[in-house]
């Protein structure tokens, strides 16, 4: 099988190395915090900011988001907060979904793929400002009942971890497994098509309809979202599409990021960054769609 | 005697095989633009490429580790999770 090499006209050097590496530093710390991969971010800059075409754009953004994924995940697991066993069970449909999107993305034309991004950032942008504000007015209310923290988890999924925070043990039970895979597969899709980490839906769903604490969420989003990201980066890689020059660049820098964001995710709350960023998200999306047009 | 292979020792595990793909991707990724910058343009080219697939690899790496916990802890469900997970990866690279 031949494999088509598409060189692009990108050039690295003294002036937008350090401004590249800067940029991922950025998305790391976002992406670690908000537990999202920073494909959000990514692809947007790139396109926008570089000229690079969409789907070179979508294979450095999967690769980056593998970087952020295991590099967070790694601090994650060891501090309690990902859930590895509820993480392994929605991996089967993301990387399901995440081979889809990919093979899709590939059949479409490049423009088509921009639209669907632009368009993609819209509810993303209104979902991450609802969910903050959400959360900032009310707390963390799916954290359950004020006794929750005393009960010891029952199930397999069940788990509990330290929160700094607040300064004690967070107990939550988990449910709706069937329906959380099913829409996994969708988060995988939408990382294989678009280059998104899939987070902007893991989180929801993994917050909203299985119960759990937003931190623990986040954490456990982080640590499934390398797999989907790395199904679809080699379907990518194999099509000839990745830069590897610019996704050592963009890596370098989301690694600092993310080891960064780590600690301000344990410490803080990331509810005032999400509302933050819902309008940048938001901007974006509008240039995007603009430039598509 | 057989060594207990508690919770704390998987997280490290995974934890471990996390932190050594993402340090030796970052070492090709260096050593690339070291070649890049003494002129070797093929070297910084074949060093690049493959910290890349380091870190592609890394998360097979993961769930392979993930296979192999689950099972010593016998929670051969998540094993198979995991190993459908593996498989699926394994598919994506031929794809």
């Amino acid at each position: 099988m031949l494999i088509l090499y598409i060189l692009h006209m990108f050039e690295l050097n003294l002036i937008n190395f350090p401004l590249l590496v800067t940029f991922g530093f950025c998305i790391g710390v976002l992406g670690s915090v908000m537990g999202v991969g920073g494909g959000i971010f990514i692809v947007p800059a790139l396109v926008l900011a570089l000229g690079i075409p969409i789907h070179q754009a979508i294979a450095v953004s999967l690769v980056a988001i593998v970087a952020t994924s295991s590099a967070v995940a790694s601090v994650n697991i060891e501090r309690g907060l990902a859930n590895m066993r509820l993480g392994v069970t929605l991996e089967v449909t993301t990387a399901l979904g995440s081979i889809v999107g990919a093979l899709v993305s590939g059949l479409l034309a490049p423009n088509i793929v921009q639209f669907l991004f632009s368009i993609t950032l819209f509810p993303v942008a209104f979902s991450m400002f609802i969910k903050g504000r959400r959360v900032l007015k009310h707390g963390d209310t799916l954290r359950g009942p004020a006794g929750m923290a005393a009960e010891t988890p029952g199930g397999v999924f069940d788990s509990e971890f330290f929160d700094p925070a607040i300064n004690s043990r967070t107990a939550y039970r988990i449910k709706n497994i069937a329906p959380a895979s099913f829409l996994s597969f969708f988060a995988g899709g939408l990382s294989g098509l678009l280059g998104l980490g899939g987070g902007i839906i893991q989180v929801p769903v993994m917050n909203l309809l299985c119960g759990m604490p937003i931190k623990a969420a986040a954490a456990t989003s982080n640590f499934l979202i390398g797999v989907s990201a790395a199904a679809s980066a080699f379907i990518y890689f194999r099509k000839g599409y990745l830069i590897p020059e610019l996704a050592a660049v963009i890596v370098i820098g989301v690694l600092l990021g993310s080891f960064t964001g780590i600690y301000i995710l344990y410490k803080t709350r990331s509810e005032k960054i999400q509302i933050a960023f819902s309008a940048l998200v938001l901007v974006v999306a509008v240039m995007m769609l603009k430039r598509t047009l | 005697m057989t060594k207990i292979f508690s919770e704390k020792d998987f997280g490290k595990l995974i934890q471990r095989t996390l932190s050594a793909g993402v340090f030796l991707s970052l070492f090709f990724f260096f050593l690339g633009f070291a070649f890049r910058c003494s002129g070797s343009a093929a070297a910084a080219a074949f060093a690049l490429r493959t910290g890349v697939t380091v870190l592609m690899l890394t998360p097979a790496a993961r769930v392979t580790m993930l296979v192999y916990g689950y099972c010593r802890t016998r929670e051969y469900h998540f094993a198979l999770a995991s190993f459908i997970v593996l498989v699926l990866l394994f598919v994506s690279v031929l794809l």
